[in-house]
Order: C-alpha cells, then structure tokens, then sequence
C-alpha cells in the first residue's frame, strides 16, 4: 500500500518487472568464452555482475590462461567479503544455522581471516579477533554484546575496508588461553555455550568444519572410560539403547568436548565465563543417572578417534591427540585431513552451485586439499582454483 | 491318635502337596502353576497360652517370627511340639521355641540363617515362588534381631573355584538356524501360555510367534556348551514340566534341536596370546551385601526378585501380603524388576487394606521406588498408586514428562488428592533412566518428592492434614490406575511403602544402598603375577535385562595374614573385560587403567583400588552362563602389545546424478546486484527497508530446482525500490540515463528511438552486459523493453504528469527483476 501511495502506477511497474524473465530464464546456457567464463566467475565470487571494465580486465586474464588471477580480481570487490563471505559463514554461528541471523564476531573473524590470509587451520585455535575499525557511530566491540557488529552491517560497513585483527583475550578479557579461534567468539559461546554440557560446541564445530555430524562417526569399540555420569547406560531401562546407540558417539565425544570443561556462557551477563582451573557446574549435572561414570575434574582432552574408523579423518601425526583446553583440541581438528577438506568443499560448493559429483570433482577437490594444506591454508586460493574450475566450458 | 503320629501324618500330607505341585502344573508351558500351600487344619486358638516369655529376645522372636511362621500352613504343621526337629515352633512353650530357633538363625546376617536357606531351597515354601518364602523369612528374623543388624556388616571374600577361561560358543546377533531348530518346538508345544497373548500370559514368551522376540526370551534358557543342561532341556527331563508326551522323548526332541542349532555356532576360541585371569560366572561372585536400607517401617515391599510367573510378592513380611498381580504386557527384567509396557500389577483390595490401617494409624508414610521411565513424554501416568479410579485415590506416585506428581488424599486436598504437587517442570528431574524416588507426606509439611536422595519439590501450598477420609476399598496398583486407563511404561525394580514419612538422612540411606543384586567377582590372576591368592576384584550386577555392570576394579590379596605390601609394585594396566571366551568389543572402560599397587592405598577388604569408573557391557547368554574374565595389557612383568589395523578407507561413491551448472542467485547477492547494477547504495532508507521486510522470501539456496514463484514476486519487489530510488532521485537518474528528459510529457519522451535507447541503452550497458553470449541478446531485451514502452504510453495525452518517470522506472525494474539478475 506504501507503494503504491508513492507510485499509482507501481502496478504497471510490477507487471513488468517480471516481463523479461521468461525471455532470458534460459539464456545462461550457451557456450562460454572468456567473457562469460569472466562473467559467471564474478558472479559466483564476488555474487554481483562485474562491471565493464573488471569483465575486460577478467577475460584477459582468462583468455591468457591465468583463470586463477581472474578469479583473485572478482575477490577485490567488496562484495566477496560482505555477502559471500558473510553468507557461507553464517550459518555456522547458530544452533538454527540460519543465515538470517546479525553480524557478529565469529563471521567477521572468519572474513578477516580469509582477507588477510591467516592460515585457516588456526581458525579453531587462534586468539584472533576481528573489529570494525574507523566507521564512526559504531559502539566498540565488547564481550557481553553484539551491538558493534549489528551496527557495522546495519550502516553497510565496507568489511573488506574495516575490519582490522585484534585478539580475544585483548578484547573481551579473558585470558589468552581461553581463546580457541572462532568457537570462543562471543556469537558461538552463546550460541553453543549456553545451557546443556558443552557437547553442543564440539558437535557443531564438528559440522560446520569437519562436515561431519555425529551419526557418521559412530564408533562402539572406543573404550567407554570416559563418558561422564548424565548419560543413562540404561535409559528407559533397556541398556541395549545404550549399547548400540549412545556410546557409539559417547565414547568419543565426550573425552573431547572435555576441552571445554572450563568454558561457560552467562545468559545474565550475556557473556562467555571461563574458570581455569575450576570445571563448570554444568559437566556434573544429572551426576546421579550414571554415579559409577566419568567425573570431570580438568580440561584434559584425548582424542579416541585417532584409532578406530574416525582415524580416517586424517588426525596430524605431528600433533600429540591431547591435551587441555579448547586451543589445542582446535588445533587437532583443524589440522586433521577432514576439516581441510570440508573447507574446500564448502567453498566448491559456494562457488560452483554444486556438491563434488563425480570423480573430476574428487579428483579436483582432492588437489585443491592437497595445495590448501601445503599452501599455508589460504581459504582465497581455494576460492580462485574452485571459480576457475567451474567457470564453465 | 498318638501326637507324635498324627504331626508325621500332617508332615507327610504337607510334603506329598509339596512333592505333587509339579504333577499338578496346568496345561501350559513356561513355569510350573505352582500353588500356595492351603491351610491343611484348622488353625490353632488364638494367642499363646504357654509360660510367658522369659526375655524381652524371646518376646521379640515371638512377635516377630513365631507368630508369623506357626500356622498350619506354614511350619507349624511339622515343626510344632512333638514333631519333625527342630521345634522353633511349638506352641507349648515359646521360651523352647526360641531355644530351637537359635540354633537355625544367624541374628547378625538373617539371610544366611539355615532357616532362610532351607526355605528358599525349595523346603515346603508357602507361596508359589521360594524366594518371595526366603525373603518375608529373613525380614521376620531381621525384625526380631532389631537394632543389633542393620549396621556396617564386613565383606567377606572368599575365594572362587578357579577355572581356566575356555572356549566357548556364544549367542549370534540374528536368530539364524534357530528358527528352523528350536523355535518350531517352542512355538508348537509352548505357545498356549509363553506368548504374550498367551491364557494366561506366562512370561518368559519365547513361543513367540516372531522369532527374533522368541529367540531374545529363550537365548537365557540355551546352553550352547551343553546343550543337555539347557534350562529348556532340564524343565521336561527333571522337572516334567508340561510335556507334550513321554517327557524324557520330549527332552531328548528339544535337546536334539538346541544340539543342532548350537552346532551351528562356532566356538569362540580364547586368544592364545592375551593375558587373561582365571574364569568366573556372576553367581560365583561373593553376594555383596546389599547396602543397609534403612526399612524400620516397611509395611509393603516389592523387590521383583521372582523373575517367572505372574505375582510380584509383597516380602515386607508385614501380613497379609499385598502381592500384585500381572494384568497386561508386563514382563520380568532380569537382575530384579518389571517391565510395564501396556497393563499393571495390582494388589486385592484385602491385601491393600493393611496399607489403609497402618498408614492411618501413624497419619503419615512414604512411597519409595527404584524405576526408570521408558520416556520423557508420557503424561498422567501412575507409578504407584492406591486408589479406586481416575476419581478417588488415597495416593498416587505419577508422571508428567519430565516430572514427578504426588496425589495424597487428606482434609487439606480433594477426595481425588488434588491439587496434585510436582516436581518443578524446569529442572526436568525425570529422565528415562533408573531413578530412585522417594514420596513423603507427614502431617506438618504435607507432601514432599525427593529424587536420587535429593529433596526437588517446593514447599507443599497445601500443607499437612488428617487422613481420616482415606478409603479402604481401594487397590494397591503399579504403572496404572486400576481402571486401566493411566498407563505408565517403564521398569520397576523396587517399591517399598512406609508409614513413616523418611527422613531426608534415611532417604539417602536408601539411595545409597542402591537396588538389586550384587556380587563382589574376585578374578584371579596369580598365575600371573606369581603372587598367590592375588585378585583382581570387581563389583558386578545384572543392569537390566540386557547389560551387566562392572565397577570399582581393584587389587586384592586373600592370602591370611598377607601384608598388603606384598602387592606393592604391582603394576596393571590396560585391563579389559572378557564374556564368553572373547574380550567384550563395546563398553570396555578399564583399558586406561594404569596402576601401580603400594600398601598406603590398601583399603582392607576390597583392596587396592585401579579406578572408581564403572561401565556396563552387554549380556549375552544370561548370568548363569556367562563366563567373564579379565584381560590386561600389562600386569606383574608381563605385557602383551594391543595394536589396532588402521581403518580401510571406503571406496569412491559413485558418481551422483549431473547437476545443473547455473543456479539462483540467493538474497543478499540480489540486493548487492542491484545496488551494483544502478549504483542506487544499499543503504539507500527505502530500498534497505524493503530488503529488511523481503529478504527472507528471496532464494536462499542457490539451486535452480527451488526456484518458486513467491521468490519471483520478492526479486520484483526489490527491483520496483531499487528502480524507484534511482529514478526519483535527480543526480542518481541524470547519472545513470544522461541525456533523458525527464521532464518531457510521455506521450513526447518515449516517441523516438533515440529517446527510448536513452533509457534502454544504460540498463541494458550495466544490467546485462555486453557481448556475453550467455545473457540474453541486447536486440530482444531492447524489443521486449520498446513493446513495454509503448503499451505504457498509449495514454498519450491523457497520461498523468509523472507518467514519463513511471514508464523509466517500468523498464528499469523489468531488466533488474529478470533473470539476467536472478541467475549466476
């Protein structure tokens, strides 16, 4: 009705708006020349059309064969950082994963990561932080609100221009080894650090950077030594449900997850708490349903996967398989085989609109794994090989 | 007749009804129809007329044994005055009662008294199962024993026979030759009573019809190592248990067929290699006490200890017996319970009134009770209840989800005991899992629900009151109403009514002692640490029907008079759990064992212990034949290396289905298009408003297969704002049109080429692109756009004044809302 106020004639406006899309709904099928091979690349890239000159400018390269640097042009524009980036990392911040959800600090974190070429096994591991910087009228970034991030996309802050590399611990004030990358960001701590036992954090890390969720990585024959005392070995009173389906994520999850013995959020505060040295409360709940079971006395994790089918994920061998606090349990997911290559394939299927179909697929996602590892895990170079992959015929 | 005489002739009577019961079975299979011995004489007169007794002890006994046990139908047919030895209870002189019964009760562990072992043996119980006999005996001693038992009692460990781990068969996953073996058998010639449908019901239903619910009911009841032994086996030969015929044929049938089907599966032979302790079988544990319950006043008790037929006794030995009837799918769980699926257990209203008269008496009581909740979702269902409908109730124990309700009928609530008191809903202190709870109701505080020893519920609005209304008409029920229609499902493992309201220490008392048997298993390993009569200890239970549980491993010497410290340096480490000739491939939770024994860590008797852990492992032929051992990684100066084959990766899938190569563009890259397509900002108020309000109806994945009209309607939406804003806008227009009048009339702006390409020109230039043989043709974009034009200005002179930006703003959001922008 506003519309219309404004426009009488916004109904002859929206006849035809969509007037032409019959008439091209079908046109992206034609063969491709460097042009269009520019053309979709940017589009898949940076998610807007390329202007004249950046589609010249793309096609040389291309029909130079430097597909890759075309692909690093798209990457300039703004966009790549501000809905690309922002739209695949999304997701991973909340139990919903919902897209439609604020900016906050674990996105922002992750595009600054990708812009500045911060290796992204660390992306689990590292104290990093990124902050708006020089967009007035923005509050700073503090550890119990998110307003600074919401502002920043509220004023459709350029992030490729400003956001600028902190630290958590500098930030927000916890001690630096409470820092674990992106899963200690206020937006994942209250997303996943809230209520429950912590399991949630490591099961959507799990997803969000290994692809895996826990079905797959059922494992039975783990030892079961440390799975802690809220879990009913007989629940219902039928110890075969327990046998066959509990323990078989159990066994390995909760050794694990472990790593966050000292991690909380306070929904009061609406902050992320750690108590070194102190396990949370919320590790000894429902203690009674199991008392002969594991009791959490520390943040040391072991990893049980490394043996048993989940070996398979690719578990660094120059990494010990334990430790404590969540910082190094990162550091062995994101150094294991399968988080590289869950990026790559996250960022394959950003840009080519598609999962790896058939053996040309897994072979290219296999090479690309290979050079993001030996490459120093720079996520943009995985973006230029899959763009210029899929940049059609 | 001569007494002597007549008390054998009455001895013989009882023991022919006793010897007969086996021969008097009724005409279904599973479990004898055994009877409950009838009153033979009448009974003695009233009271006691003999001397007095001499001591506050022989009083005790006579309340609390003697009278209970002197009745014709129980042993005072025999064991009176002048018959069968020994004469505990003669009726001419209790003080030489008492003197007899001395010598067949252990006051400081009544379960051990001769007394008990000869009742629950099979000696002329009174009730249909021996150990409801043996466990209402041992409570009546207890009683009389009083305060001198129920303390600490010390664990005496004696030592196992010692048995090499041998090979063994054990039970397949899947039913396989079975069914064609011996489920035949079980089904032709057991189904009229041991199915679940069967009249009656006779649990266990291994006659099922459906082999896989057989062959989990009879797999207890196979010995594939001795097929002869096999309890299926034993029932027809020994104990002619409903033979279909001659019953030692019968015998040999369904011997030839466990024979066959336990050919079929192969012997699990022990690896050769592994560092294994001495063999033992869950009986062969040393009974663990128990715990001491705090049951001073018990007036009913269920511990579900039968296992076979169709009544759960009432062991609190406070009479008459409130025993329940099975009525419904309700099935026996190993290691001591019921499984309620769809029926109940109910009680005669007779046996109930005692509940009534004695809890009025004190005006106060509690319901205490061991059960896991199958589920978290069932409502208004009734654990425990006394009540004679979904109307009137003296009280009831239920559930809500996740909460426990307490309904107590007094002169502060209504005849039907609401308004109910529950558990707060948020602290979900009901899970499906074994949980003791505890309902208290005194006089004072009125109602009070204490979960796993913890109080949970707020203070009762209620308050205390009289119970003077409660009715004692009505039945005493478990996992229902006794109409039938609140069904609870769920296991029940121990229920116990006092009539007094327990004290909080006394609740966790309760809690603390636990449910079920449990048995110290002492493995030996001395063969392995050349330390004799060393042990490796574990308490061990049957979980449920299904699992055993392993817990609290230590290190332990039998050796009289052996200091702890020869164990020190002792070394074990990475111990794992065997059944059945195999170490148990899941629950193992002692592998992380690593333990050096020393003499400061020697708790006497249980030893040194390896780790507080616990775990359960799964059963597999039942606690009678199961034979468990321990293996270790490292123990004394041996080692044995564990190394796991690394994993075979799967091979490549197969390659999917092709999937199209363009797809959607999703929301926010249709916003930042247009915005980079018109140079019209995002932030723009109005075009950002609309992207707010329409940005969720926009595609959100980018396959072309979800494509939906409603996302077209959003994408126009969008492209209308976007077009607007540049259009209204002056410098945005001049801009992005340069050359176009926008003050010119209509029907004179739109009437040349030229003037219209002004327009066409720039949108096709940015939205389109140029020389992109994947767009559309400029040439049909520019006639689609000059067709629209002219339809939009056929008003001609008529057309309103702002008509000529309207007919811009048309073609402009024709371009940017296509699929030109729409598709990547």
């Amino acid at each position: 009705m506003k519309r219309d106020r404004r426009n009488p004639d916004g109904h002859v406006i929206r006849i035809a708006a969509s007037a032409l899309l019959a008439a091209t709904l079908f046109a992206g099928a034609a063969e491709a020349g460097p042009r269009e091979q520019a053309k979709r690349m940017h589009d898949r890239v940076a998610g807007v059309p390329p202007s004249a000159t950046t589609l010249d400018a793309m096609a040389a390269d291309i029909g130079a064969g430097r597909a890759q640097d075309a692909a690093f042009r798209a990457m300039e524009h703004p966009a790549f950082y501000s809905v690309t980036l922002k739209n695949l990392a999304m997701p991973w911040t909340n139990r919903d994963r919902t897209v439609f959800a604020p900016l906050n600090d674990y996105v922002a974190t992750f595009i600054g990561m990708v812009r500045d070429d911060v290796p992204m096994n660390e992306l689990l591991s590292a104290d990093i932080l990124y902050v708006g910087g020089g967009v007035s009228g923005v509050p700073a970034p503090s550890a119990s609100s998110n307003a600074h991030y919401e502002e920043l996309e509220r004023r459709h802050a350029d992030l490729k221009e400003t956001l600028q590399r902190r630290t958590q611990s500098g930030t927000y004030g916890f001690p630096a080894e409470a820092a674990a990358g992106v899963m200690t960001t206020r937006a994942a701590a209250e997303a996943f650090f809230v209520a429950g036992t912590n399991r949630a954090m490591f099961r959507f890390t799990l997803l969000n950077h290994l692809c895996h969720d826990l079905e797959e990585l059922q494992d039975g024959t783990r030892q079961a030594d440390r799975i802690r005392q809220d879990v009913s070995r007989s629940p219902g009173g039928d110890s075969r449900l327990f046998l066959n389906n509990c323990v078989t994520c159990h066994a390995g999850m909760d050794p694990l997850a472990q790593a966050f013995a000292y991690h909380d959020w306070d929904e009061a505060q609406g902050r992320m708490v750690y108590t070194p040295g102190q396990v949370r409360p919320k590790y000894s709940i429902n203690a009674d349903t199991f008392r002969p079971g594991y009791v959490t006395r520390s943040d040391r994790w072991d990893n049980y996967w490394r043996a048993g089918h989940n070996a398979l994920l690719g578990w660094s061998p120059v990494l010990p398989g334990s430790g404590a606090g969540a910082a190094s349990l990162g550091a062995e997911l994101g150094n294991s085989e399968a988080f590289a290559s869950c990026q790559v394939e996250k960022v394959f299927r950003t840009v080519c609109l598609r999962t790896p179909t058939d053996a040309a697929d897994r072979a290219r996602v296999a090479s690309m794994v290979s050079s993001f590892r030996s490459g120093g895990y720079r996520l943009k170079q995985v973006f230029a090989d899959s763009a210029a992959y899929c940049m059609g015929e | 007749m001569n007494p002597i005489h007549a008390n054998s002739l009455r001895g013989l009577r009882a023991a022919l009804v006793v010897a007969s019961l086996g021969w008097l079975a009724a005409a279904c299979g599973g479990g004898a129809a055994v009877e409950e011995n009838p009153v033979t004489s009448a009974p003695p007169a009233a009271g006691y007329s003999g001397p007095p007794p001499a001591s506050q002890d022989v009083q005790a006994f006579k309340l609390n044994v003697w009278d209970n046990l002197q009745a014709n139908n129980r042993c005072g047919s025999c064991h009176g005055e002048g018959g069968q030895a020994p004469s505990f209870v003669r009726r001419d002189d209790i003080n030489l009662a008492y003197q007899a019964a001395n010598g067949i009760v252990n006051l400081n562990d009544p379960r051990s008294s001769r007394m008990v072992g000869k009742v629950g043996g099979g000696h002329n119980c009174w009730l249909a199962a021996d150990s409801a006999c043996a466990d209402q005996l041992t409570v009546w001693i207890r009683n009389w024993a009083g305060a001198t038992v129920g303390g600490a009692r010390e664990i005496t460990l004696l030592p196992p026979p010692l048995r090499d781990v041998g090979a063994s068969k054990s039970f397949p996953a899947s039913p396989g030759s079975f069914a064609t073996t011996v489920h035949p058998l079980l089904e032709q010639y057991c189904s009229r009573c041991h199915v679940s449908a069967g009249q009656p019901a006779q649990s266990p239903f291994f006659a099922e019809r459906d082999v896989d619910l057989a062959y989990a009911a009879a797999r207890p009841r196979i010995n594939l190592d001795a097929p002869e032994l096999s309890r299926f086996v034993v029932r027809l030969r020994e104990e002619f248990h409903n033979c279909w015929g001659d019953c030692a044929q019968n015998a040999n049938a369904m011997e030839a067929a466990i024979r066959q089907f336990a050919d079929s599966v192969p012997v699990t032979q022990v690896d050769p290699t592994l560092l294994v302790s001495k063999a033992l079988s869950l009986y062969e544990g040393v009974v663990a006490s128990g715990g001491n319950r705090f049951d001073s006043n018990v007036i009913a008790l269920f511990e579900f200890k039968t296992g076979t037929g169709t009544v759960a006794y009432d062991t609190s030995g406070v009479e008459p017996a409130a025993n329940l009837n099975f009525s419904g799918d309700v099935e026996w769980v190993g290691g001591w319970g019921v499984n309620v699926r769809s029926g109940k257990l109910q009680s005669s209203t007779t046996g109930s009134r005692k509940l009534h008269d004695l809890i009025k008496a004190t005006g106060e009581y509690s319901i205490e009770a061991w059960v896991a909740p199958a589920n978290v979702v069932q409502e208004d269902a009734y654990v425990v209840s006394y009540s004679g409908g979904t109307t009137a109730r003296n009280f009831t124990l239920g559930q809500t989800m996740y909460d426990y309700d307490f309904m107590n009928r007094s002169s502060t609530t209504g005849a039907n005991g609401a308004p109910q008191l529950s558990t707060p809903s948020a602290r979900q202190v009901l899970q499906a899992t074994l949980q003791h709870v505890v309902a208290t109701y005194d006089p004072v505080e009125g109602r009070r629900i204490y979960v796993n020893g913890e109080l949970v519920t707020n203070r009762d609005p209620q308050g205390g009151g009289s119970l003077a209304d409660w009715n004692d008409t009505f039945a005493l029920v478990l996992g229902n109403e006794v109409s039938g229609n609140r069904q609870w499902q769920g296991v029940i493992r121990l229920v116990a009514l006092h009539n007094r309201s327990l004290s909080q220490p006394q609740i966790q008392q309760n809690f603390e002692a636990g449910v079920g048997e449990r048995f110290y298993m002492l493995f030996s390993v001395a063969h392995l640490t050349d330390i004799p009569d060393s042990y490796v200890l574990l308490e061990a239970s049957q979980f449920d029907s299904y699992g055993y549980l392993f817990e609290k491993p230590s290190v332990v010497r039998l050796t009289p008079g052996a200091a702890p410290s020869t164990l020190d340096g002792l070394r074990v480490q990475g111990v794992r759990l065997g059944i059945n000739g195999a170490e148990a491939k899941i629950g193992q939770a002692f592998v992380s064992v690593d333990a050096t024994v020393n003499a400061a860590g020697y708790e006497s008797p249980t030893g040194f212990p390896l780790t507080s852990i616990g775990t359960v492992i799964g059963l597999d032929k039942g606690p009678a034949l199961d034979q468990f051992f321990l293996t270790f990684e490292q123990i004394a100066g041996r080692s044995r290396a564990y190394t796991e084959d690394p994993p075979i990766p799967p091979p490549p899938p197969a390659d999917g289905v092709p999937q199209p190569r363009v797809g959607l563009r999703t929301f926010e890259r249709i916003a930042a298009s247009m915005a980079e397509m018109t140079g019209v900002p995002r932030s723009d108020p109005a075009v950002d408003e609309t992207y707010q309000r329409v940005k969720q109806q926009l595609p959100t994945a980018d396959g072309i297969e979800g494509f939906l009209s409603s996302h077209q309607i959003g994408v126009a939406q969008m492209a209308i704002e976007v077009c607007n804003s540049l259009v209204d806008d002056p410098g945005r227009r001049a801009a992005f049109f340069p050359g176009f009048n926008f003050a010119a009339p209509a029907a004179q702006a739109f009437d040349t080429a030229p003037e219209r390409e002004l327009v066409i020109g720039p949108l096709v230039a940015r939205a389109v692109g140029s020389g992109l043989a994947t767009q559309p043709s400029a040439d049909e974009i520019r006639a689609e756009l000059e067709s629209l034009m002219g339809r939009l200005t056929a008003c001609g002179a008529g057309c309103s004044a702002n008509r000529t930006a309207t007919v811009v703003k048309a073609s402009c959001a024709a371009v940017l809302g296509s699929a030109t922008t729409l598709l990547q």
